[in-house]
């Protein structure tokens, strides 16, 4: 019987010497959390720094880091910690990723990511949290039907978008009659596509056809034959990044393209133009919410902030948008002269001015950030005047997107 | 170490863990540790290997975040979507079992891809690529501790669920299957009938992990039912280790634990994920488990020394 | 109508023979090792990203496609020696992962390497641009493509039906324990057959490179589809896995003529279908 007491006694100690350790390598395996410091204001960057989409994720940071270096890393009095974390291009783990840095380092303002799936998981987050979020991205859901008093868009309506698109095609083509449509397919891809049906009548265009391909797509040559077949003066895409960048190469070699134009009506610029050869590229139209031949003086300081940075590469729309919303972050700020969400978001509502990419007014009712939008023209390769000299800008325009179109609602209150 | 001193260091850890880490954290280590644990009951005793999982997690999360939205109570959207879950794991279920090995793998892959076509098309049902928004909390479970502490309790009570199941006959025979299924079959088993009943059961289990996923961000984002996250599910459940029913538990805990981590301080960290696999592929088999049985067993070693 | 569909046959019968070369190289892998090599979609990737440095190395094309697949050759001796011989003995499952664990690693150290942006490669002059079939305009390049596919699958099945190498391989497809028993070293015939699936993998990365570009994760973008041919073309049935290629690739172009958004699913649909009704393959015996 002693025995078996001392056996009971010895499995007791085992376990609670067990259970001791377990505690023990819980505290020692998990980062010990921090909350922000009084004097401090957290930001956090959220990016695709593996995944899909991995080659965007440094240089949209090289982009707010160049904002943050402008202002020497304080605002309002305070002293700016800015945070990263890697979105993976999943939503849910990018969800994860913001909730655990809102708890554990007393994230106040939110910036990025790149994807537009994820964007409205962690603008759901910041809604639950109540911090401000500022995105730039494709999908006009983040101030129309997801729009809540905490979220911001920076990136054009893609109606202004879409509308500034065929109005440069037209300029340039005056008998072009139609136009083949390629179109990703999801939420993002058909309201584009919504938009173009209903725009093209008014520069007296018809739409011979529209294909939509998974997101992620790599062989075109089936839509190609398609279009090919209905003999459109121009194909126009509705895709961004690598679809777009195979979908060109492709209508390249079916040889579809430099003898008609291909345009890429949401662009970003830079970073799909250097992955194509010259000879793809020779007979572009793309349409960008930045391009580094802007003609401001807040962008000739950025570009060459960007420059520095980037071994002479200059910045295309992932830097631009990096920069611009952490640009406007700080800026309500310095309007409100606070770093209190709710403070930055009222100096937010009705703003205007002027910053590196042109006039912008912030739509109060629904946080969209009326700003311009530019389509450029490639040039062929004897006429760049150095290899980074891919276009002309042919048109900024600002066109609102209307009213009615518009899905928010209501924003809400705080 | 008995069962039952293992359940009291993971109700330790339950306890503690939303003090020294975030409770989103913690919450989806709960989450995912009952997906692992049930993911085990195919791969570590009947010796099924699934490429799949996802889909029955991402379904429960779609079911559950529907009824929710559509304002079912809590007590009527979880085992509804759970139940779903159920059903349809036996259909699918009962084509997977037609066959072993690499073809089990594949169809079990070529289901979630459907699964997942049909999710991201059907945008009306599921918000496709966009994910389904605006999943509510019942006011009960608002608070986030309040959120927490339910999410522990369905975590506790899987694990005492499965963990009864497998110490039925019914575990007992799943294991002689994954050691030898035609003996199995010689004795007189219908071995296919005790693999669906394996696969039924784990799907289950992961289904209604899915119900609770919903609410956790109020989302239902679509990579949750996307084939990768089926490899990450196997990922979790060998690091834990497949050999011990526990074991999982720490898979999970461990891969959210080194993705947060590593993510932090290199941007190839994926790269240190695969060479961790690697190591415990080719070096430590069963997994951390296994680990910590080695080091248990060297200081047993040292202190018996003379 | 018709002139549509006949050029749809002729873009699923391009894209099909370069997925048929993937799919041989994994189903030699499959049948001779028993082994499913997850990794060979990140060989498949670094035979591109080798190729397109000797292509600019070289300012030649040709000795890209020469060269690149050559080196992936070593990394596939290396995967073959250092890990997944140590594995042959442990449950079929680990050997799985493990590649599964080598295809992450690998495709991180693509980025590391060459940087996570993607790349373009022209074709050669001489196959640049397009021809006029009468019902459709071709680009050269896929055409040459189908030609010199064809060339080496012949070539293969010559090798593997002509010569004591190829007979080997056939027998180690059929029956292993025999291959032993009469005194062959079967880890030489291990090496040398994984080596050949990493070259198959690696030529068609290479060749594909002019179509699809080059990008870190092509190789997980093209295993799914790897696997689907391997599953229905049936174990080790190299024949199989030309047809299953070729059939792959016309399911997909036919199915964007009237559900393009379907393109990519519906292939997952014609596996599922195999495996319930004709597990053993289209043309496998097993």
């Amino acid at each position: 019987m002693i025995s078996r007491l001392s056996e009971k006694l010895r499995s007791l100690r085992t376990m609670g010497l067990s259970m001791a350790g377990a505690a023990a390598l819980a505290t020692v395996m998990f980062l010990p959390t921090q909350s922000a410091a009084e004097e401090e204001v957290v930001i956090l960057g959220i990016w695709p720094i593996t995944g899909p989409y991995a080659d965007m994720g440094p240089l949209l940071n090289r982009g707010v880091e160049i904002a943050l270096e402008e202002v020497g890393y304080k605002v309002a009095g305070k002293k700016i910690k800015y945070i990263t974390r890697d979105s993976e291009t999943k939503a849910g783990t990018a969800a994860r990723r913001a909730q655990g840095a809102i708890d554990s380092e007393g994230v106040k303002f939110i910036i990025g990511p790149w994807s537009s799936g994820v964007a409205l998981a962690v603008t759901e987050v910041a809604k639950k949290n109540k911090v401000m979020y500022y995105f730039s991205g494709g999908t006009e859901d983040i101030t129309g039907k997801r729009c809540h008093k905490y979220a911001f868009m920076w990136a054009a309506n893609a109606w202004t978008a879409m509308d500034a698109n065929l109005k440069i095609f037209k300029k340039f083509n005056p008998n072009a009659k139609s136009i083949y449509l390629f179109v990703v397919d999801y939420a993002f891809g058909w309201t584009l596509q919504k938009y173009v049906e209903k725009l093209a009548p008014k520069y007296g265009l018809k739409i011979a056809g529209v294909d939509r391909h998974p997101l992620g797509h790599r062989e075109y040559s089936s839509f190609i034959t398609k279009a090919m077949a209905t003999k459109p003066d121009a194909v126009y895409m509705i895709n961004f990044g690598l679809d777009a960048i195979s979908a060109v190469r492709q209508l390249y070699n079916f040889g579809f393209t430099p003898k008609k134009p291909v345009i890429l009506s949401w662009s970003a610029g830079v970073e799909e133009l250097v992955q194509m050869d010259p000879a793809m590229r020779a007979n572009l139209q793309f349409g960008t919410n930045y391009y580094y031949t802007v003609d401001t003086p807040g962008n000739k300081s950025f570009v060459d902030a960007y420059k520095k940075k980037s071994g002479g590469i200059p910045p295309g729309y992932a830097p631009g948008a990096g920069y611009g919303l952490m640009k406007m972050t700080l800026l309500g700020m310095q309007k409100a002269n606070s770093t209190d969400p709710k403070k930055v978001i009222q100096a937010l509502e009705g703003l205007k001015g002027k910053n590196f990419v042109g006039d912008f007014a912030i739509n109060g009712r629904n946080h969209q950030t009326v700003r311009p939008y530019f389509v450029a023209r490639t040039k062929p390769e004897d006429k760049m005047a150095n290899k980074y000299d891919f276009a002309t800008i042919q048109d900024i325009s600002s066109t609102e997107q209307p009213r009615d179109l518009n899905q928010c609602q209501d924003i809400g209150g705080f | 170490m008995r069962d039952r001193n293992i359940f009291l260091i993971v109700l330790a850890f339950v306890v503690i863990g939303p003090f020294v880490q975030p409770k989103v954290i913690i919450t989806e280590m709960l989450i995912f540790g009952i997906v692992a644990v049930a993911n085990n009951i195919m791969i570590g005793y009947t010796g099924m290997l699934s490429f799949g999982q996802a889909m029955f997690f991402g379904i429960g999360a779609y079911v559950a975040g529907l009824l929710l939205k559509a304002g079912m109570p809590l007590i009527v959207a979880l085992p509804v979507g759970t139940l779903f879950v159920l059903v349809l794991s036996i259909a699918v279920g009962y084509f997977c079992v037609q066959r072993t090995g690499l073809y089990f793998i594949c169809i079990t892959f070529a289901f979630n891809q459907m699964f997942y076509f049909i999710a991201y098309s059907w945008t009306g049902l599921t918000g496709g690529e966009d994910g389904l928004p605006g999943i509510p909390r019942p006011s009960l479970l608002l608070d986030p501790v309040a959120f927490y502490v339910f999410v522990a309790v369905v975590f506790l009570a899987c694990l005492v669920a499965m963990k009864r199941i497998v110490d039925s006959p019914l575990g007992l025979i799943c294991q002689t299957i994954r050691e030898n299924p035609s003996r199995a079959a010689a004795v007189g088993y219908n071995v296919k009938l005790y693999k669906l009943t394996a696969f039924t059961i784990a799907s289950t289990f992961t289904g209604l992990a899915g119900t609770v996923y919903a609410m956790l961000y109020g989302i239902v984002p679509i990579d949750q039912i996307h084939w990768l996250k089926s490899g990450d599910f196997i990922f979790m459940t060998l690091l834990g280790g497949t050999g011990n029913f526990f074991g999982p538990i720490l898979g999970a805990v461990g891969y959210i634990w080194m993705s947060e981590t590593f993510s932090l301080y290199w941007a190839r960290w994926p790269l240190i994920m695969g060479i961790v696999f690697v190591v415990v592929v080719v070096y430590l088999r069963g997994g951390i488990v296994e680990l910590i049985g080695k080091v248990y067993g060297s200081i047993q070693r040292a202190r018996e020394a003379p | 109508m018709s002139f549509l569909i006949l050029s749809q046959i002729l873009n699923g019968f391009a894209t099909g023979m370069l997925y048929a070369l993937v799919g041989v190289g994994l189903t030699l892998v499959l049948g001779v090792l028993n082994l499913p090599n997850f990794a060979h979609g990140t060989l498949f990737a670094f035979g591109a990203y080798f190729t397109y440095t000797v292509a600019n190395l070289t300012d030649s094309f040709y000795l890209g496609v020469l060269i690149g697949p050559l080196l992936v050759v070593l990394i596939g001796f290396v995967i073959e020696s250092q890990g997944v011989r140590r594995l042959y003995a442990a449950h079929h499952d680990y050997q799985l992962l493990f590649l599964f664990a080598v295809a992450l690693i690998l495709q991180e150290t693509v980025i590391l390497i060459w940087g996570p942006v993607g790349f373009s490669l022209l074709p050669p002059k001489f196959l640049a641009g397009a021809v006029d079939l009468g019902f459709t305009v071709y680009p050269k390049y896929r055409l040459a493509l189908i030609l010199f596919t064809a060339t080496i699958v012949v070539a293969l099945y010559l090798m593997l039906t002509r010569t004591n190498v190829g007979a080997i391989l056939r027998a180690g497809i059929e029956n292993r324990e025999m291959v032993k028993v009469l005194g062959i070293d079967i880890n030489k015939v291990f090496l040398f057959t994984f080596g050949l699936g990493a070259y198959l993998a690696g030529l068609a990365g290479g060749l594909a490179t002019p179509i699809w570009g080059l990008t870190p994760t092509m190789g997980f973008d093209i295993l799914p589809i790897s696997f689907v041919i391997v599953v229905v073309a049936g174990l080790g049935s190299i024949l199989g896995a030309i047809a299953a290629g070729i059939l792959i690739g016309l399911a997909q172009s036919l199915t964007t003529i009237w559900w393009p958004e379907a393109a990519n699913v519906v292939i997952y649909l014609i596996m599922g279908l195999t495996i319930i009704l004709r597990p053993q393959g289209l043309f496998g015996s097993r």
